[in-house]
């Protein structure tokens, strides 16, 4: 009877099932601005508390952070491959370049694929393009300690649609600071 | 038609009780006597399809739709040819009179009546028309709820007093269904019917059968890692057996139920490991600098067949249960993964790309027998159903991707989904009676 009510409730719980949305709030966009300014005063910039945002962004130096977010862009992969391509390794010597100055940041490499193919061959397909990712840092000096790899295959695609431009992003690596 | 109605006749006088103990109702049969008369040789090359009548069961309108499960599980089959109820002379309540039958060159029909309390009780009779005889009794209780189990061990009861073989009407099919943003393990009869959710995580993929039943071990993204869990169908209740950074994934359970072949990216590329089931002595089967993923034990359990890109593409190898004398299976195009091996050890069924779809395809393991099964759509995760008779696989077709049915051969196919349902990665249980 008791396994009962668990298999009424699961049912239950399957047809009512909300799932949280993953939107980010409307007031987060706000937040780099914010610390651009913090970053500016931390610096010590010029004009004090006073300083308008305006010239803090144009003065300062760009904090590790936001150099980061320029640097750390996805590389991407032919169809079935995980080699790295020519026009990723730049990329990667970049990354490098900034991990072997920010010595306490660690990174996680997500695998992906596009929808093509079968789910399991994809799940092991995008752990070979982190982990190509991977030792191409560790080639160029970064410890293999400070690097994490995760494949999501085919199961998070970045783009939904069913064309050859949207499969092209899909075939990725995504780095995440950490 | 072989001609096997000279045999003894006999009658079987079978008594089932669904009990509540389990989220799968146990049955308890006890036939009155083992010998068996064959109606018809399934195992001949070529035979008819066996006429059988299955009357609405009389009493409440329950009885009709028992029918009709049966009569769709004996047609799915290909073994039978369902009479037209249209052509039936004698109600379901009038007595069997073989006069009201024969006529139509049925030789077999089902008669009976239900009653519906606090328990659902059925009755049946299967009549033989030609000789004017009983061919079996059946009498059956559940709850109201597992009506549909009702109705599928009715037609396990016929299949086996036709044929003399174990019917597989009882077994399940589990599945991976796609909701917003999650994945999640889900449960079936095998017709699709008793559609039940078993997992709540957010991505879960790759249900494999314990080879009793009893169990699902499954693949789960959690935060960073990958992990295999054992889940416990009866009880809901899940055990981690394994986690890795990068990916790991559930393969095939070893026939004798103590090992778990699976992939994993630990220590290095996605190779082939084997562990017990209780996730230790975990040891590395295959390495390489490429992929190695999706093991499958031959059911004596002596080998392993996988995917492996080691000659350039994604290929089917073979290769002995220690990880020993690796062989090429597959070598016609440049994609072909998910193997699976059919239950007599007889086939290995696959996906293989062809163009920009991909299609199921069946193989000797000795790599002679190569047949396409699948044309239309896109169709992937082939899992043979446990007599090895029929295979499940998930299929795209006009817009929707959901769970299909067919005959080994490839005929039959048949959606088992509701439309709008997105279901993936199909396994067929193993029998469950």
């Amino acid at each position: 009877m008791k396994r009962f009510v668990v298999l009424v409730l699961l049912v239950f719980a399957f047809g009512c099932a909300k799932r949280t949305a993953t939107t980010v709030p409307q007031g987060m966009e706000t937040q780099p601005q914010q610390k651009v300014s913090e970053g500016a005063k931390s610096a010590g910039q010029p004009g004090g508390e006073h300083v308008s945002e305006q010239i803090a962004k144009e003065t300062r130096t760009p904090t590790p952070m936001e150099e980061a977010k320029s640097i750390f862009s996805d590389i991407h992969f032919d169809f079935d491959r995980y080699n790295i391509k020519d026009d990723a390794k730049p990329v990667l010597e970049k990354i490098a370049g900034w991990l072997s100055k920010n010595r306490n940041v660690k990174v996680l490499i997500e695998g992906n694929c596009d929808e093509r193919g079968t789910i399991e061959y994809n799940l092991a397909l995008g752990e070979k393009r982190a982990k190509a990712a991977k030792d191409y840092l560790v080639s160029l000096g970064i410890s293999p300690a400070r690097i994490a790899t995760i494949s999501y295959g085919k199961e998070k695609p970045l783009c939904t649609e069913h064309n050859e431009e949207c499969w092209a992003k899909n075939r990725r690596d995504h780095f995440v600071i950490q | 038609m072989k001609a096997l109605r000279h045999s003894a006749f006999l009658i079987f006088s079978i008594n089932v009780f669904l009990l509540l103990l389990s989220f799968i109702p146990i049955l308890f049969c006890s036939p009155e006597t083992a010998e068996a008369k064959i109606y018809i040789d399934i195992t001949a090359p070529a035979f008819k399809r066996f006429p059988i009548a299955i009357e609405d069961l009389s009493g409440p309108h329950q009885g009709q739709e028992i029918a009709s499960i049966i009569r769709d599980d004996l047609d799915f089959t290909g073994f039978f040819q369902n009479l037209d109820t249209n052509a039936f002379i004698e109600g379901p309540d009038a007595p069997f009179d073989p006069k009201n039958w024969i006529g139509f060159g049925v030789e077999a029909v089902l008669k009976g009546k239900v009653t519906i309390n606090s328990e659902i009780v059925v009755e049946t009779t299967l009549y033989d028309p030609v000789e004017n005889k009983t061919i079996l009794k059946g009498n059956y209780r559940a709850r109201p709820e597992f009506l549909r189990a009702v109705a599928h061990s009715i037609s396990n009861d016929i299949y086996k007093a036709i044929t003399g073989e174990d019917g597989i009407f009882r077994s399940k099919i589990a599945c991976v269904i796609v909701g917003k943003g999650t994945k999640d393990i889900y449960i079936m009869d095998w017709d699709g019917g008793n559609l039940r959710r078993v997992t709540a995580g957010s991505l879960d993929l790759s249900p494999r059968w314990s080879p009793d039943g009893k169990h699902i071990a499954y693949s789960s993204l959690s935060g960073e890692s990958w992990r295999i869990y054992l889940l416990n169908i009866d009880t809901l209740k899940m055990r981690q057996l394994f986690s890795s950074h990068g990916m790991c994934l559930a393969g095939d359970f070893s026939p004798d139920g103590r090992q778990i072949a699976f992939a994993s990216s630990k220590n290095g590329s996605p190779g082939i490991f084997i562990m017990d089931t209780s996730g230790s002595d975990v040891r590395r089967l295959t390495s390489h600098r490429g992929i190695d993923v999706s093991p499958t034990f031959s059911p004596d359990g002596s080998k392993i067949a996988f995917v492996s890109d080691r000659g350039g593409s994604p290929q089917i190898y073979i290769m002995d249960a220690d990880g020993k004398d690796i062989r090429r299976l597959t070598f016609k195009g440049g994609y072909n993964t998910s193997p699976v091996w059919s239950p007599r050890g007889d086939k290995i069924a696959y996906v293989a790309r062809i163009g920009s779809s991909f299609q199921i395809f069946l193989i000797n393991p000795d790599g002679s027998g190569l047949t396409q099964l699948t044309t239309s759509g896109s169709n992937e995760d082939p899992s043979f159903s446990p007599d090895g008779r029929y295979i499940t696989f998930s299929s795209y077709r006009d817009g929707s991707r959901g769970i299909y049915i067919m005959r080994a051969n490839g005929d039959g196919q048949k959606m088992i989904t509701r439309r709008g349902i997105t279901a993936v990665s199909p396994r067929w249980s193993p029998m469950i009676r």
